[in-house]
């Protein structure tokens, strides 16, 4: 309370010293540019495997002779799916089969934050932290998670199985809180389902993504509060004149 | 044309009726083969209330620049796509709800558009705040100063006052800088993302090492992950730049715009006559710029015409040189040295040799030739070979480009031969880049397989392949014979192997037969500026003339080019080198006597389309080196065969005796008797040899002359750039 | 009678001539320092210039030096050395050889006289590199 109290009125003076509003600086967890790291750098090998190759012709396929490079971002995520993050090489060998230059799949790589261009777990928990996420508690999911895994936002784990993000709104608003685990949404969540998931996870047995909540989906919880009744038949409430 | 005599403007000698005519038609048929059949409508558009009237397709920006409203802009250039991502060209449209990006923006039949109004200038005001925002105040560090586009908008656009007060600097953008390469200097927190640079290395250098990484707030230029901008044509950007993002790396910090003394010259170190600027403070070239010149290098200027000019300043010769007794040069007065070169070439009594080099202008040729021939030798050749056979250089249209540098852009077929254009002429690759993308042209080469930043089809090496193209034989002869517009370069160096005359009168009979209306398919790439101006004036080409005459007194007019060596000389052979730089020609001579360089004289160069124009003296020559013509001059007066002009323009009346196209700047005269070739061939045949380039790599570019090999800017170029390559070359090898 | 006339000046310039060493000695001494003056030697410098004093003439032109005979014509007012400045300048009415109080130390340098104009003069270099650089036929082989 007192730490809140304190920040806000640092805002407030800063405010005042500002008469242009500008939003604080706030990076993404990405770095935009590459890095040579002992993990991510050219030497390193990156060859599709056999059925991924297959993959790859088939979508190149869809696009006309001539507009190759069309496939770019299906290929960076086949390569990203295939390897587990997008390393730099992977970039190289999608310009290598696309006949364009590194830089203008760099360019694409760089600009999509679902690219992830650096070591990333094998289970990418995505927790969203926007408006409706937050209003029903999302913070509580990330403080879990961060507790749980013992690792903060953008690090993974020592065991290399999890990665924390923080993403904006995935549009599962209606069953906020959620997370997307990889590609499966977990909906509808307490801290103490958090928990068990991702105890399913580190144990090996992942839990069934969807509402925790007993939804099935995005149907309203119990009873239907409006609409219950009968629908009208068309004119109602038109003016009898008219009807 | 102002230095003609002015009985003969009043006789109609010079721009004569006809000849205006001609050229008149010429320009209007270009213009009309560009330009469909049937002219679409033109569209009315009100632009701040005076009406315009444009073709469709028109973008608001043009249509306001054809009213002679300027519109702001940042991102928008004339030749490259447009991006429409400054948004500093936002103006009202009556009727829009609001403001339009003008530069993207096609105009529709009656559009009102309001420059002035109280909406654009709230817009530009606004965009301007934005940019203005993340961009760093260093203004006084920053070489861009007093030549920035950012400086100059905010000034008339933007607001007068600044509501940033955020003296902590906790909201400014702040961007790594990138390395660029030796010339090139990147200070990216400077950078407004117009993406100028980027455009310009994908469309008109195609070498797509820029880009952008990242999105937002956090969006960079740079190269792709440590890698050099490796380019010819990479001085450009600094240029496009309209902040200080990209700078010029061996001018920075040198001088402000202010205090520089500006000076339209040529430049000399390729054979394209790119149109230049030259900067001068203090008697010394700070730096070289375009200028614009539609009809050659466009506006852009390739990065060794741009960077060598220190190479201006050093290996200079500053004073007379005699070989003393000792076999040292030793520097002496002009006096003696005259005198001593005078003593010689009278003891030869007519076995005097004149070799032309590199940079030669067409004054010191003249009078070269001039004073020889007054002294019975009548040996004058250049350094670089060409075909002597048959109609040899007898005829014009045998060693120019017929098809002219602006016309080569509307080819849609292109044989190479033999010739690396991206290196040799890098401004014609540009030509012929903007039609491989705008008309589909067809280019093939013959010779070792190259990167031409475009796709090419490489034929093979064997020269064998000409007369098989020329005969019809070849899949590509199909191509070029069904070609509205073919065009086939012949590299000059090609024409140095000693089958010259086969492949020189198998192509150019094969191009009689390409050949249309108004459309001269063959061509010579030159890649030395003094070649064209010097067979213009009657010099043999290559130096076997002079070194068979075996002569006693061998004058080296600037040939540095390393094929003439002792070795080859009879023992007593007295050698007088005459040029500007301490190379290759000075460390043989027995005399020197040191000339000017292109920016220190008022001299003509003919390009390698037969262009004539006059580089103006930005600097004076260092120390006691004089103009090359004066030199020749002050000779002659001790020889005792004075030459008949004592100032320049006494000269230029008798260049223009001798060859009147060369005294008209920046025309283009014709070329008659090019069909006469085949008639004075005398073989036709080509040994099967392998056909080479002289320069393939880009570090083989920078240093070709006497001027950039004495350049620490280019030996830089050459370190960094084999470094980068040799880099890539071993990545590429790991990867296979 | 005699000094309305000024006559008492001639029988001064016979007096000036005979101390000065007869009329050869006396023209030498005008030729070289456009003057001719009496008075007490008060001392010799070791660069053999001669200081003389004589109170007759007004203050400011009473001390005088005589340089050195060597020197001839070039001498210079920088040729007085330090010790006998001040009182050439009455900065002290002590001349050198009488004052036992002034300090003498070892590492005092001799006397110079100022040498601009002459070839030893100080020059000092150039720092810059010049703007443009010579070829030198021997460094390129």
């Amino acid at each position: 309370m007192i730490s809140s109290c304190a920040s806000k009125s640092i805002n407030l003076v800063r405010g005042g010293m500002r008469a242009i509003a500008t939003s604080a600086v706030q990076r993404s967890d990405h770095l935009f540019v590459h890095r040579d790291t002992p993990e991510d750098n050219p030497n390193i090998k990156f060859e599709f495997t056999p059925e991924n190759k297959k993959r790859v012709e088939a979508i190149i396929s869809i696009y006309p002779e001539g507009y190759k490079r069309a496939a770019m971002i299906p290929l960076l995520d086949l390569a990203q799916r295939q390897y587990g993050w997008l390393p730099i090489s992977a970039m190289q060998k999608v310009a290598e089969i696309l006949e364009v230059s590194h830089m203008r799949v760099y360019e694409v790589a760089t600009f999509y934050t679902m690219f992830l261009r650096k070591p990333t777990g094998k289970y990418h928990i995505q927790v969203c932290t926007t408006t409706p996420c937050w209003l029903r508690g999302s913070d509580e999911i990330m403080e879990c998670c961060k507790k749980t895994l013992g690792v903060e936002v953008g690090e993974m784990t020592k065991d290399g199985l999890f990665t924390i993000s923080e993403v904006e709104c995935l549009g599962a608003c209606v069953n906020a809180p959620m997370v997307a685990i990889n590609d499966d949404y977990y909906e509808d969540l307490t801290a103490k389902d958090m928990q068990q998931i991702l105890a399913d996870f580190k144990a090996g047995k992942p839990s069934p993504p969807g509402p925790r909540n007993g939804r099935y989906a995005s149907e309203p919880a119990g009873e239907p509060s409006s609409l219950t009744e009968e629908p009208k038949g068309p004119g109602f409430g038109l003016q009898p004149a008219l009807a | 044309m102002f230095r003609a005599p002015l009985t003969k403007v009043i006789q109609g000698r010079f721009g004569s009726p006809t000849h205006g005519i001609t050229s008149k038609a010429i320009r209007s048929s270009a213009a009309l083969s560009q330009t469909p059949a049937k002219a679409p409508e033109k569209i009315e558009v009100f632009v701040d209330d005076v009406s315009v009237k444009v073709l469709p397709g028109t973008t608001v920006l043009q249509a306001c620049a054809v009213a002679g409203v300027e519109i702001p802009r940042f991102c928008y250039h004339e030749r490259l796509s447009v991006a429409g991502n400054c948004r500093m060209c936002l103006v009202e449209v009556e009727k829009s709800p609001k403001p339009v990006a003008a530069c993207a923006m096609p105009v529709m039949k009656g559009w009102r558009i309001k420059t002035n109004s109280e909406m654009t200038r709230k817009a530009r005001e606004g965009v301007m705040e934005f940019l203005l925002m993340n961009h760093p105040l260093d203004c006084p560090i920053c070489d861009q100063g007093g030549e920035c586009d950012l400086q100059d908008q905010a000034m008339a656009f933007g607001s007068d006052r600044s509501r940033f007060t955020d003296i902590n600097h906790t909201g400014k953008r702040a961007v790594e800088d990138k390395n660029f390469g030796p010339l090139v200097k990147g200070i990216m927190t400077r950078c407004i993302h117009c993406t100028r640079c980027v455009r310009f290395a994908c469309e008109v250098a195609g070498v797509e090492d820029l880009g952008t990484t990242g999105r937002g707030n956090d969006m960079q230029i740079g190269t792709y992950v440590e890698k050099l901008f490796l380019s010819e044509l990479s001085g450009n950007v600094i240029d496009l730049c309209p902040v200080g993002a990209l700078t010029s790396k061996p001018y920075s910090f040198v001088a402000r715009p202010w205090e520089i003394r500006k000076v339209s010259s040529i430049d000399v170190l390729d054979a394209v006559g790119s149109n230049i600027v030259v900067s001068t403070r203090t008697n010394e070239v700070l730096r070289i710029v375009p200028r614009e010149n539609e009809d050659i290098n466009e506006e852009w200027l390739a990065d060794k015409s741009r960077f060598a000019c220190d190479g201006l300043k050093r290996q200079r010769l500053v004073a007379p040189m005699v070989r003393m007794p000792n076999g040292e040069l030793q520097a002496v007065e002009w006096e003696g040295a005259l005198i001593s070169v005078a003593k010689a070439i009278k003891d030869a009594k007519g076995a005097v040799a004149a070799i032309a080099g590199q940079l030669v202008d067409v004054e010191s040729l003249v009078a070269l030739k001039d004073l020889l021939n007054r002294n019975g030798g009548e040996t004058l050749c250049t350094e670089q070979n060409f075909n002597v056979k048959g109609s040899g250089s007898d005829l014009r249209s045998n060693y120019v480009c017929n098809t002219t540098i602006a016309d080569l852009e509307q080819a849609d077929a292109v044989l190479l031969i033999g010739t690396n254009p991206r290196y040799e002429a890098p401004l014609i690759n540009t030509r012929l880049r903007k039609s491989y993308i705008n008309n589909e042209m067809d280019i093939a080469s013959i010779g070792p397989k190259i990167d031409l930043s475009y796709n090419h089809q490489n034929l093979g090496e064997d020269a064998g392949l000409i007369s098989q193209v020329c005969n019809g034989g070849h899949p590509f002869s199909k191509v070029l014979e069904n070609a509205k517009k073919p065009a086939i370069v012949l590299g000059a160096n090609v024409l140095e192997r000693p089958d010259a005359a086969g492949i020189h009168t198998t192509v150019a009979s094969y191009c009689k037969k390409l050949n249309k209306q108004g459309w001269n398919a063959f061509n010579v790439l030159q890649n030395n500026a003094g070649q064209t101006g010097a067979l213009d004036v009657g010099y043999q080409p290559g130096t076997q003339a002079a070194l068979k005459a075996q002569p006693k007194v061998l004058i080296l007019l600037g040939a540095d080019g390393g094929k003439v060596d002792r070795e080859k000389l009879p023992k007593d052979c007295y050698v007088i080198y005459i040029g500007h730089h301490g190379d290759n020609g000075a460390s043989i001579a027995d005399a020197v006597l040191p000339g000017a360089a292109y920016t220190e004289k008022q001299a003509i160069y003919v390009n390698t389309e037969g262009r004539a124009q006059q580089t103006l003296a930005a600097v004076s020559p260092p120390g006691m080196a004089r103009e090359d013509w004066k030199i020749l001059r002050a000779l002659s007066e001790i020889l005792g065969t004075p030459l008949p002009y004592d100032n320049l323009d006494d000269l230029r009346n008798r260049i223009e005796d001798i060859a009147p196209h060369l005294v008209r700047f920046g025309k283009l005269e014709s070329s008659t008797f090019g069909n006469l070739t085949e008639q004075l061939a005398t073989s036709k045949s080509i040994e099967n040899t392998k056909i080479d380039v002289k320069q393939k790599k880009l570090r083989e570019y920078f240093m070709t002359d006497p001027i950039s090999r004495a350049s620490p800017t280019m030996a830089r170029c050459v370190r960094e750039v084999s470094g980068e390559e040799a880099k890539e070359e071993s990545q590429r090898q790991a990867a296979c | 009678m005699a000094k309305y006339l000024g006559l008492d000046r001639l029988g001064k310039i016979f007096q000036i001539i005979r101390q000065s060493g007869g009329i050869k000695n006396a023209y030498m001494k005008l030729y070289r320092f456009d003057d001719l003056k009496v008075g007490t030697l008060v001392g010799t410098d070791k660069y053999g210039n001669r200081y003389y004093e004589n109170p007759y003439y007004f203050y400011g032109r009473n001390r005088w030096v005589e340089y050195a005979d060597h020197l001839n014509l070039e001498y210079d007012g920088s040729q007085i050395p330090a010790d006998w400045y001040g009182w050439m300048h009455y900065k002290t009415d002590l001349p050198p050889i009488r004052d036992g109080s002034r300090p003498k130390y070892k590492w005092m340098a001799d006397h110079s006289e100022n040498l601009s104009g002459t070839k030893e003069q100080y020059m000092p270099y150039s720092t810059t590199p010049p703007k443009v650089q010579a070829w030198d036929p021997k460094k390129s082989k």
